[in-house]
């Protein structure tokens, strides 16, 4: 039939605020029931004892007319520190004249009940907004707990996919008998030269980590690849090596196939890298033959981390070439050219990159 | 509280239905505020700051006077002090003091009426 909810008892305690004992007394005969009474005098002792405890308040019956501090001053020091919107404040007053009531919603106060009181209305108002108040606490904490609940499966839903791409991409390193680690460094090394060189120019944090991700999957392609040939010790024979470049192309068609990895922001920059990281600037390179910047800034870079890695890394063919040597092989096009402005931004972190290993 | 009390109290001007409504059916503590009413200082606050020419202090005495009349429902007196308080608001002191001829007679019954409760 109506919406008034009786509150439960000893919820918050009640602030009356009133010169007059008669006036606190029927207050307290009214609410004792509801909630914890506190009793002041006047309105300086009222704003002391309420500011001393600002959170054990669940309501505010304020007097206007008082002896050294009034009601309306009272009201004033509230509303600078915004308390009206936590503590429902109730002006009682048998001066409820237009200007009063006026400033004293403008104060932020919830209701002006006349004096004197009429327990049963009182009682109603005074409830109905206190039960407001906790209900909309009630909901705002809801809200704020779902929001953070929310958030912290969006940020694991992120971890899962980066590790399952990390699991993937380790796992098809550790079949050509290299150290997980390869992937690691591509990843840091790629980061490295984009966040910290103009290769990364125009790019924000957000696209440099998609790029980095999608680094580590360069060499998915490599599953389609037998181990006779992908861990062979020597060198491979021309048909071999044919078979070997297919690996570029098996990987942009594996990541295709994968639609959950289609919609995942990093997907367009891991096809694109999968099939261009051995493309050269010289046009020389493999399966499409693309030349200067006809190859993605991102292919591009990984092409070359890639390189950089296998050179001073060492390999089921190789062993650990000192960094002197892999530099100069780089410098020289042993490995393919590369886009020169490129290379200068390399070399001028080198140093930095070089440190990513730890020997 | 005895009906006869009732009555007596009901014929100096105290709407006691009212009264106990406001406490909540709670007749002692109706009965501990109306005889601390006896011990009011307010009106004779009133009289001397009116032979003193003191209208701040008497409005003060008027107004304090005023809430404890409606809480205890003595309606008369509240409705005389109602009036007092807005004529010294007013600034009309002339009224104000010539209402002390209806409210001291009216004070003296809800005494007297309180004191053979």
């Amino acid at each position: 039939m109506s919406a008034y909810k009786i509150p439960e008892p000893v919820a918050g305690r009640m602030l009356i605020v009133d010169d007059d004992a008669i006036n606190r007394a029927i207050l307290e005969n009214i609410f004792a029931r509801f909630y914890g009474i506190e009793e002041a005098e006047n309105g300086r002792v009222g704003l002391d004892k309420l500011l001393q405890n600002p959170d054990e308040y669940c309501a505010v019956l304020l007097d206007v007319v008082m002896p050294v501090m009034d009601g309306m001053e009272v009201l004033e020091c509230l509303q600078a520190l915004s308390l009206p919107e936590r503590i429902p404040v109730f002006l009682i007053t048998a001066e409820a004249n237009d200007d009063t009531m006026r400033a004293a919603y403008r104060m932020g106060v919830m209701d002006v009940i006349s004096k004197p009181v009429v327990p049963y209305v009182v009682e109603r108002r005074v409830n109905s907004v206190v039960e407001l108040f906790r209900a909309r606490r009630r909901l705002g904490n809801v809200v704020l707990r779902q929001q953070s609940e929310l958030l912290q499966q969006a940020q694991t839903i992120i971890n899962l996919n980066y590790g399952m791409i990390e699991a993937l991409s380790t796992a098809i390193e550790f079949r050509s008998e290299e150290s997980g680690d390869h992937v690691r460094r591509i990843h840091d090394i790629t980061k490295h030269l984009l966040a910290y060189t103009s290769m990364g120019e125009g790019m924000d944090a957000q696209t440099i980590e998609h790029i980095a991700l999608a680094s580590i999957m360069h060499d998915v392609g490599k599953i389609a690849i037998p181990d006779s040939i992908l861990n062979k010790p020597g060198k491979l024979t021309p048909e071999e090596f044919e078979i070997m470049k297919s690996h570029t192309l098996q990987g942009a068609m594996l990541l295709e196939k994968i639609p959950q990895l289609r919609e995942n922001e990093a997907y367009a920059y891991a096809y694109d890298i999968a099939r261009h990281h051995h493309e050269r600037w010289d046009g020389r390179g493999y399966p499409d033959g693309l030349r200067g910047e006809e190859i993605s800034v991102w292919a591009r870079v990984v092409s070359l981390a890639d390189v950089y890695d296998a050179l001073i890394s060492k390999r089921v063919y190789k062993n650990a070439l000192p960094r002197e040597e892999a530099l100069a092989m780089i410098r020289r096009g042993d490995c393919g050219a590369f886009d020169p402005r490129m290379l200068e931004c390399f070399f001028s972190v080198e140093k930095e990159l070089y440190a990513l290993y730890d020997r | 509280m005895d009906a006869l009390r009732k009555q007596r109290l009901t014929a100096a001007g105290i709407d006691l239905n009212s009264a106990l409504e406001r406490f909540m059916g709670n007749e002692a503590l109706l009965e501990r505020f109306l005889k601390r009413f006896l011990q009011d200082e307010n009106s004779a606050r009133l009289n001397q700051a009116l032979t003193a020419g003191d209208m701040e202090t008497a409005l003060a005495a008027a107004h304090t006077l005023k809430g404890v009349c409606g809480n205890l429902s003595m309606s008369a007196l509240y409705d005389l002090f109602s009036r007092q308080v807005a004529a010294f608001r007013a600034g009309d002191a002339a009224l104000a003091m010539g209402l002390m001829a209806e409210i001291q007679p009216a004070l003296e019954k809800t005494r007297r009426a309180i004191e053979e409760m």
